[in-house]
């Protein structure tokens, strides 16, 4: 509690590269023990701004500071970061244990409390008795947790984690989502994760920064990132969402009809607009629901007539993709949870689609 | 099934002719080195090792063998770091002049030995070192550096590119970093291209004959002289020790790429 400024923080920290900018004016900071996540498609600037906290790179301007202190002029051996890389970058000549042992020799550890650590970290990752296997006669999930170890052996004051998980089989990748949130919270460190992998910062961070062209689209904690998407491209970019086009008809506080061709909709928003302007609806799938002319909803803000055109069986939910003549533009998507029970629609089907209005959420378009 | 096997036949066929083509002059020399008799002809005339027992006695070539060993050892010692580091930075840092200096490096393989073996000659007249035995292991390195390169730039490919960055992180400052990580991680191509110029050197003709006189000839160089005046069966006796350590370079060479697969993560 004595140290109170934060582990991390960056200020209006923008990189070109030539002509390009890969990062663009960002701004945060992060205390101690919390586990931030940059999410963002490939190219988004994510890994550019890892480089810069670990000192690959440096800042065409702003700042970093690292405990407080900038970190401009240190160059990265000098800074207490360890990185999980992308392709681990494990040191092939070495075995686990050398490898584990490395940052310690380098950082100058009393030689006499080396193998005590490399046990430890060894234990940590549940490697124990693994430490005299070369690298290649690790499987991918070891490699995985050889890398860890090395960076964290040394008790770094961050952890950097680089797509570490992207080249693993989906159920390797989940296991080592949870087993990073298992050491995480065992050793406390506070930790920046890079993903392209929605689903991993969800479940990995206790706040998600979304990028996009370098820029950062909305920082929050993953239920209100999820729940309260600030605009468009993060509430398309996280869950399946289906957008539609229209313009603003009437507002009434934060509930704004819009028209969709002679369609009027109602939904929520956060953003002040004009009448006649062009704006876009999301809706998240799950908040969509599917039902038969039967069974017609009554007292749901949204009604829309649909035609199932496609239907995708993914086990726990059926995901239906349904084009509505009302909205001539894309498909809406929805989620139907336990299918077993429920009514089947197939393809070519007539349904009825309706949802509530706090669940339509309107963005400027 | 028949189309396979014929094309097995053919292949096969293809595979032995190249073979014995290639190992024909070796097993002609290495038969005609065993003859009793007092000229070089093949299949030999009867079996001896007369002409291998006064190998000892030839002078002219023990002093060639070593001076020839002497030039190998100084061509491989300066080709490692020369070789070493300009592959490591070719294919790891981004340099300037990068296409220029590749061109340049690789030049040696696309001029003629007999240009760079007088282009040699005429500059180490000029700086007053021709004659010496050194420079002869200095233009060896030269003309065979490509060798060199080319086996150390395949272990850096095979390296991933982060693992100089990997080591900074664990706090290894660059030298350390280099020489803990970037160097261990090549020396299988290290320790390849390091024998094969060992051995090119050691085989090189064309250029040493340009560098060397006649007191300082060099193997292959003392060989062709012989052969100019009476061609005898010690002259095969030597040139069979010559194919022997070859075979053992080739051998251990072997050996160290199995090394190599070893130290390779894979």
């Amino acid at each position: 509690m004595k140290n109170i400024s934060p582990v991390v923080e960056l200020i209006d920290v923008s990189k070109r590269f030539g002509k390009i900018t890969a990062v663009g004016n960002v701004n945060f900071s992060l205390s101690k023990g919390a586990v931030l996540t940059i999410l963002g498609p490939s190219g988004c600037g994510k890994t550019t701004l890892l480089r810069m906290i670990a000192g690959f790179e440096s800042p065409t301007t702003g700042k970093i500071r690292i405990n407080g202190k900038p970190v401009q002029a240190v160059p990265p051996y000098r800074r207490s970061i360890g990185m999980v890389f992308q392709n681990l970058a494990l040191f092939p000549h070495m075995t686990a244990g050398e490898n584990i042992a490395y940052p310690l020799k380098m950082r100058r550890f009393p030689p006499q409390d080396i193998p005590e650590l490399v046990e430890r970290y060894l234990g940590i990752v549940r490697l124990t008795g693994m430490e005299d296997r070369r690298i290649h006669q690790l499987s991918g999930g070891q490699q995985q947790r050889v890398a860890i170890a090395r960076a964290l052996s040394f008790n770094p004051d961050l952890l950097l984690l680089d797509e570490p998980l992207s080249a693993l089989d989906k159920k390797l990748r989940e296991e080592m989502q949870l087993e990073f949130r298992r050491i995480q919270q065992k050793i406390g460190v506070t930790t920046i994760n890079v993903t392209h992998d929605q689903r991993e910062a969800l479940v990995m961070s206790d706040e998600i920064i979304v990028m996009a062209d370098g820029v950062i689209q909305q920082s929050a904690d993953p239920v209100s990132l999820y729940r309260q998407p600030s605009n468009k491209f993060v509430a398309s970019f996280i869950g399946l969402t289906s957008l539609m086009k229209g313009t603003v008809d009437q507002i009434e506080g934060t509930t704004v009809k819009f028209n969709v061709n002679t369609t009027s909709l109602w939904g929520q928003t956060s953003s002040k607009f004009h009448i006649g302007e062009s704006v876009e609806g999301a809706i998240r799938a799950e908040q969509v629901r599917v039902h038969t002319e039967q069974t017609r909803p009554v007292g749901m803000d949204n009604v829309l007539d649909g035609v199932v055109e496609e239907q995708i069986f993914e086990g726990d939910r059926m995901v239906y993709q349904i084009r509505c003549p009302a909205l001539d533009s894309a498909p809406i998507f929805v989620f139907d949870h336990d299918p077993a029970h429920n009514v089947l629609h197939r393809r070519g089907d007539r349904v009825v689609l309706s949802w509530n209005i706090r669940d339509l959420l309107v963005y400027p378009d | 099934m028949s189309g396979s096997r014929s094309k097995a036949t053919v292949l096969w066929a293809i595979v032995w002719f190249d073979l014995i083509l290639l190992s024909l002059p070796t097993i002609i020399i290495f038969g005609a080195s065993f003859t009793t008799g007092d000229i070089v002809q093949f299949p030999p005339e009867g079996f001896s090792l007369k002409w291998y027992s006064k190998l000892w006695l030839l002078d002219d070539f023990k002093a060639a063998f070593f001076r020839t060993f002497y030039v190998s050892l100084i061509c491989t010692a300066v080709s490692i770091p020369a070789g070493t580091l300009a592959a490591i930075a070719l294919s790891r840092y981004r340099i300037r002049f990068y296409t220029g200096l590749q061109v340049y490096l690789l030049l040696p393989f696309t001029i003629p030995l007999v240009v760079s073996g007088l282009g040699m000659m005429i500059f180490f007249g000029e700086i007053r070192i021709l004659g010496q035995l050194w420079p002869v292991g200095i233009g060896l390195c030269i003309i065979n550096l490509p060798f060199m390169i080319w086996a150390v730039s395949a272990s850096v490919n095979g390296l991933d590119d982060q693992l100089e960055n990997a080591a900074a992180n664990c706090g290894a400052p660059p030298l350390q970093a280099f020489l803990t990580v970037t160097l261990p991680g090549v020396m299988p191509g290290v320790i390849t291209g390091a024998l094969l110029m060992f051995i090119l050197a050691f085989n090189e003709f064309l250029v040493s004959l340009f560098l060397t006189d006649a007191r300082i000839v060099t193997l292959p160089v003392s060989i062709y002289n012989s052969i100019r005046s009476v061609i005898t069966p010690d002259l095969a006796a030597v040139s069979a020790v010559y194919i022997i350590i070859a075979f053992i370079a080739v051998l251990l060479l072997d050996k160290l790429v199995g090394l190599e697969l070893f130290l390779k993560s894979k």
